[in-house]
């Protein structure tokens, strides 16, 4: 099974000084899945993904494989040259530049296709998150859903074969969270792309992902299928509290 | 087509402004404004530079008088003490200004905000002491004399580094609006985001000091053979102040505006030598309402402005 894996994730561990923010964390992703990260606010989801992705360096002890490849030790824009893209949870664009800039800076890294009309993938990638017509504004004038539409074409212009999107949703309205929803499933029907996506909202979540991987205080709590998951003892104590039940539907930690 | 007009416009533009700084010592014949152009050029080139890394990544080089003195002083120790032909000078002193740019950036440009500009600063500061602390080697305050003119005419040698600016700009213009330029404007507008592109982030920073350092400094070099000395003066706080002005003048990140503000800056330096002790005070204000009521400079968006003026009515 392991063998197969796109992510092999081992025995991870952070500590932030006296706070253990990832406790032991393992996990694997197989090429092709759609799988979510859920865990109240402070629950080590972000700093995994930074862990992952090189920004931060993890405890010595623990291995992270993408395609076989040991990824720990690398500087984050070669793991991101192998094919890992990532999104920030704060949009985080390149200010000072048109909307259209921001996508083919996206495209300049090492898995950029030799010959290929950048300016033109960026344009097909805009109209394909919705951002048709605004491909010339000014960055800094987009809305807030506008901004995370973005991020998700400049992570695509990449080409990236893990996807990797840090809360996607967070403070968006209940249309734009469908229409995004919708995007990410797109993306990962059509192109057969892996999706790891972090989210604290349980509702629109459950129905985009097909496996879930619970975290609380930087271990992982459970894991299993969306319905398995919302009915699991330990996740309802993490968002609920212990000795209560959680309601089925649209169950959202503030 | 709109955008092929507006390249046309551009060309134009370019070649009337080398063309206009060409005739300009034909009409007034005169020794003095000569000068004053070669000088205003030689400030264009470092302008230009500082623009090309400082300018499009937003780190501030508060040390650009590093490169420029080294350039210098590698022209004056060549043609002085190592009988060099003079026109070796500018090669070894992009060489020298590159490998500073490389002790320098490798360990600076990780800093953020303002210690890269600190530490630049400090570079500049550093070496101007080693030539006063080494003045058996250096000259000491009165630097190395006697160096040979790259060119004998002085005419001959205006025309050879107004060449040198068009040559300079025209290829940091050319960097900065193919992709590379494009990732140095990401950089400044969020690093980490770069990296999350897959874009070495360092390596980008690093190299474009290096060629910002290597066209300063033989810059640096050009001012040496004009000058026929140099002295730690070069390496003064002021001079990279100055730059930096230039390139607010001109319009921060444009690469051709700070041409223009070099040659403001110069010339308004210049007229301004009849208002005696008042001069820098005049100056100064001049450069304060500039600053404060053009915000974008003034040279790039002036030329924007007449730039749409002819693309409406051609």
């Amino acid at each position: 099974m392991s063998a197969a894996s796109l992510l092999e994730v081992r025995e991870l561990n952070k500590h932030f000084g006296g706070l253990h923010a990832v406790r032991n964390v393992s996990f694997d992703l197989q090429p092709g899945e759609i799988v979510g990260i859920l865990g109240p606010n402070g629950a080590g989801k972000t700093t995994l993904y930074n862990l992952l992705t090189g920004f931060i360096a993890p405890d010595a002890g623990g291995s992270v494989r993408f395609d076989g490849r040991p990824l720990l030790g690398m500087a984050p824009h070669r793991i991101a040259g192998l094919g890992i893209s990532r999104t920030f949870q704060l949009c985080r664009p390149f200010v000072g530049m048109s909307v259209v800039e921001n996508v083919v800076v996206g495209a300049l890294g090492p898995r950029r296709e030799p010959g290929a009309d950048l300016q033109a993938q960026a344009m097909s990638l805009l109209e394909q998150v919705g951002l048709h017509g605004k491909e010339q504004q000014p960055v800094e004038s987009l809305s807030y859903g506008d901004q995370r539409r973005l991020e998700i074409a400049r992570s695509l212009a990449a080409r990236p074969r893990l996807l990797l999107l840090d809360e996607p949703f967070a403070g968006l309205g209940s249309g734009e969270i469908a229409e995004l929803s919708a995007l990410i499933r797109r993306v990962h029907d059509e192109q057969g792309l892996t999706v790891l996506l972090i989210e604290h909202k349980l509702h629109e979540f459950m129905r985009l992902v097909k496996r879930v991987i619970a975290l609380d205080f930087g271990e992982v709590i459970a894991e299993g299928t969306p319905e398995e998951i919302v009915r699991h003892p330990a996740v309802v104590e993490a968002y609920i509290g212990r000795g209560n039940e959680i309601a089925q539907e649209g169950t959202h930690a503030a | 087509m709109a955008l092929r007009s507006g390249q046309r416009i551009d060309a134009a533009g370019a070649a009337g402004f080398v063309a206009l700084m060409a005739a300009l010592p034909l009409a007034f014949d005169s020794k003095y404004l000569i000068g004053i152009l070669t000088v205003s050029v030689i400030y264009g080139i470092w302008a230009v530079t500082w623009d090309f890394m400082s300018g499009l990544t937003g780190r501030e080089n508060f040390g650009h008088s590093l490169f420029i003195g080294v350039g210098a002083y590698t022209a004056g120790f060549l043609n002085t003490v190592y009988g060099a032909n003079a026109w070796w000078s500018l090669p070894a002193a992009m060489v020298v200004a590159v490998l500073f740019a490389l002790l320098m950036g490798f360990p600076t440009l990780r800093l953020k905000g303002p210690y890269f500009a600190l530490a630049m600063l400090s570079g500049a500061v550093i070496m101007q002491r080693l030539m006063l602390i080494f003045w058996e080697h250096t000259g000491g305050e009165e630097g190395i004399n006697g160096i040979a003119p790259l060119i004998r005419s002085q005419l001959g040698f205006y025309y050879f580094a107004l060449g040198c600016l068009a040559a300079v700009t025209a290829l940091l213009l050319a960097l900065a609006r193919s992709h590379w330029g494009l990732i140095l404007r990401a950089i400044r507008g969020d690093e980490a985001t770069c990296q999350a592109a897959g874009i070495n982030v360092t390596f980008y920073k690093i190299a474009s000091l290096a060629i910002s350092a290597a066209f300063a400094g033989a810059g640096g070099a050009l001012y040496a053979h004009y000058q026929l000395q140099v002295s730690p003066q070069l390496f003064a706080v002021v001079t990279s102040i100055l730059i930096i002005t230039m390139v607010y003048v001109g319009g921060m990140a444009t690469i051709y505006g700070p041409v223009g503000g070099a040659i403001l800056l110069v010339l308004l330096t210049e007229l301004l030598r009849n208002f005696g002790e008042w001069r820098l005070m005049v100056y100064s204000c001049t450069l304060i309402l500039i600053l404060f009521f053009l915000p974008g400079g003034l040279v790039a968006p002036t030329w924007r402005r007449l730039r749409a003026a002819f693309g409406a009515s051609s």
